[in-house]
């Protein structure tokens, strides 16, 4: 059936973790889902699901995606997994958002990137901060040149999320998307991306072990652009100073500046502009101004907006959309050119 | 139940609104005694009701309390339980078993753990969600044990996500298991009201305590501050305000006066640092709700 023509969409899961349980929780009771399958590894969420929530459950996603009729799927599996999923529900001709970071292979994400093209799926990756009512007048700022073209940013994010070495587990090991850089850092390249743009060259990265023995605690590089932009990105993930992840961005132009966190924007303005909204010198945008309440709140309005904004898509046929596979594969790009600047030049010094 | 209720977030660095401010409360917090004292003005203030979460230091809170039977002779307590961010980084790096084990045996006697096993032996057997909530809540309600509990409130995260995977068991089972255990009243906090409260009405949960955002300008009122309105006037349920002020977004009077505006809400939740504030926020809400102090 055309899409056009159906009310309700059919959905399903890949992974029930952390992000996987909100996802569905988030989706379930959408007015236009219907949540028809789950998959996960492990028996007991598999029996609970089974047992409490009443959606048929898998343990292999081929087997899910082949035998249940369905229109997109959510992955969030570890990392590692997500090209062979995704490869396969797009080869099935499913919608796909799957969480971040989109792969760990730019070459591979490529090729699920050019597998996308023209074929009228709507394709995600979870970056979750692009939904973040702040940072998106961040970037409605920018696009209207409030604080003219911007010559310098600074982009930081703290947290405690590793305090001591874990080896035994997947964020010690490169190979399953742990380390700072894949896991944490991401999320803050991402954002500078959909801010500001991907860096022209990356130099003086560091990637710098603190607790873990096998993967970088912290990421510290220099952004260079083609117009002359300069950028500042530091990322620390053992940070015990803080209770959670902090975001902080800071982005100086030619007619001001902006410091933005989640909840607030600070904007400097030189001169303000004829229509009135701003006054020169400082003018305070506050989360509780520019955020609207959601359909269900689960962890952040933010999470629900994002998926909403897919589910959307997928009715309004908008299949270039907001963080798409294509935005994903850039922020793993950049990744991969911070990994090879860190050895190239700064390896050592790690 | 109390109508005037002391919040907690301001002592832990939780703030929805502001990462400064967060910043700036975990500074001045960073020593118990500042904590204890903020408790005590809002105390001799004649507020004798408290919410807490289940963060590491409310057992040092309660311990103080413990320690000075006569001094807080008529302390009445609302914990919050889970304390899900605990859980949150565990279940992402270890998967939702690895995090169980750890917080239900790790740092504990072999008898204890020994305990745990009987009483949870059904769970690890049968690996049934219900028991691990119930071996999570008792765990954590031990830092509360020997004070006057009157309610005990499910977590709003706990209670978003179950309620958005439909889990109706978990609510009926934690219902249950706290007027049993605790012989007191099962209540909950949540950042979705109507829902919740259609849902618990749904799962038989008679006239059930709820506690959420209710404030002038909808902040935190998912899915509307109209669809919240509407079922404060219209269902059976006690509501529960918090974040009444949205951080300084609205002005103290005017937030109360739209509290009491709603009619049915049976209890204001607030924090605040200052003398000055507590006593002025406590005489809004007792002039405006009819409250006499």
């Amino acid at each position: 059936m055309d899409i056009k023509e159906k009310t309700m969409l059919r959905g399903a899961l890949v992974g029930l973790g952390r992000m996987g349980l909100t996802h569905l929780s988030i989706l379930r009771n959408h007015p236009k889902v219907n949540f028809v399958a789950i998959c996960d590894s492990s028996s007991f969420v598999l029996r609970n699901v089974g047992k409490y929530i009443g959606i048929e459950a898998f343990k292999d996603y081929r087997k899910m995606i082949d035998e249940v009729d369905l229109d997109f799927v959510i992955v969030a599996t570890p990392v590692r997994l997500h090209i062979e999923v995704v490869k396969y529900a797009v080869q099935n001709n499913l919608h796909v958002f799957v969480e971040k970071p989109f792969c760990l292979d730019a070459a591979q994400g490529s090729e699920i990137v050019n597998m996308v093209n023209g074929k009228n799926l709507v394709n995600q990756v979870g970056y979750v901060l692009r939904f973040n009512d702040v940072f998106r007048d961040v970037k409605k700022l920018l696009q209207a040149k409030v604080i003219g073209d911007p010559l310098f940013f600074k982009m930081e994010m703290s947290g405690p999320t590793v305090l001591k070495n874990s080896e035994s587990t997947w964020r010690s090991k490169r190979s399953e998307g742990g380390g700072c850089l894949r896991d944490f850092a991401s999320h803050s390249i991402d954002l500078v991306n959909y801010l500001l743009g991907a860096p022209e060259q990356v130099v003086g990265t560091v990637l710098k072990k603190i607790y873990s023995k096998n993967v970088e605690d912290a990421v510290y590089s220099t952004f260079l652009y083609r117009n002359g932009l300069l950028g500042h990105v530091r990322v620390n993930w053992s940070d015990p100073s803080h209770r959670k992840p902090t975001y902080r961005v800071e982005i100086l132009g030619r007619n001001g500046k902006m410091i933005a966190d989640p909840h607030t924007c600070k904007l400097f303005l030189k001169n303000a502009p004829v229509d009135g909204e701003f006054t020169s010198g400082w003018n305070m945008r506050y989360i509780t101004d520019l955020t609207k309440p959601v359909r269900f709140y689960v962890r952040g309005n933010e999470f629900t907006q994002q998926l909403d904004y897919f589910i959307d898509c997928i009715f309004n046929g908008s299949y270039g959309n907001m963080c798409s596979f294509a935005d994903g594969l850039a922020t793993d790009s950049i990744i991969e050119k911070l990994i090879k600047n860190s050895a190239e030049r700064c390896g050592q010094y790690g | 139940m109390d109508r005037i209720i002391f919040g907690d977030n301001q002592f832990f660095g939780i703030n929805h609104f502001s990462e400064e401010k967060a910043q700036a409360q975990s500074e001045r917090f960073k020593d118990l005694n500042a904590i204890i004292r903020v408790i005590d003005t809002a105390y001799d203030c004649g507020i004798h009701a408290f919410m807490f979460n289940t963060h590491s230091r409310v057992a040092e809170i309660c311990d103080h309390f413990r320690a000075n039977p006569e001094k807080y002779a008529d302390l009445r307590l609302y914990p919050s339980t889970p304390y899900a961010h605990k859980y949150a980084n565990a279940v992402n790096e270890k998967g939702i078993i690895g995090a169980l084990n750890d917080f239900m045996f790790k740092g504990r006697t072999a008898g204890q753990v020994l305990g745990t096993f009987v009483r949870g032996g059904k769970s690890i057997i049968n690996r049934n969600m219900i028991e691990v909530m119930k071996i999570l809540v008792d765990t954590e309600m031990k830092i509360f044990r020997g004070l006057n509990v009157r309610a005990v409130f499910l977590q709003n995260i706990v209670t978003d996500l179950l309620l958005g995977l439909g889990v109706k068991d978990v609510f009926v089972e934690f219902a249950a298991h706290i007027t049993k255990n605790y012989g007191v009243e099962p209540a909950f906090n949540t950042m979705n009201m109507p829902y919740l409260v259609d849902f618990l009405l749904d799962c038989g949960v008679a006239n059930p305590i709820v506690c959420a955002s209710i404030n002038k300008i909808g902040y935190l009122m998912n899915p509307s501050r109209q669809a919240y309105e509407e079922a404060i006037r219209t269902k059976p349920f006690r509501p529960m305000a918090m974040s009444i002020l949205a951080s300084g977004a609205v002005a103290p009077a005017d937030a109360v006066q739209y509290v009491a505006e709603q009619k049915n809400i049976s209890s204001i939740v607030f924090g605040a640092s200052s003398k000055t504030h507590i006593q002025e926020t406590k005489d809004l809400i007792c002039r405006y709700q009819g409250i006499s102090t």
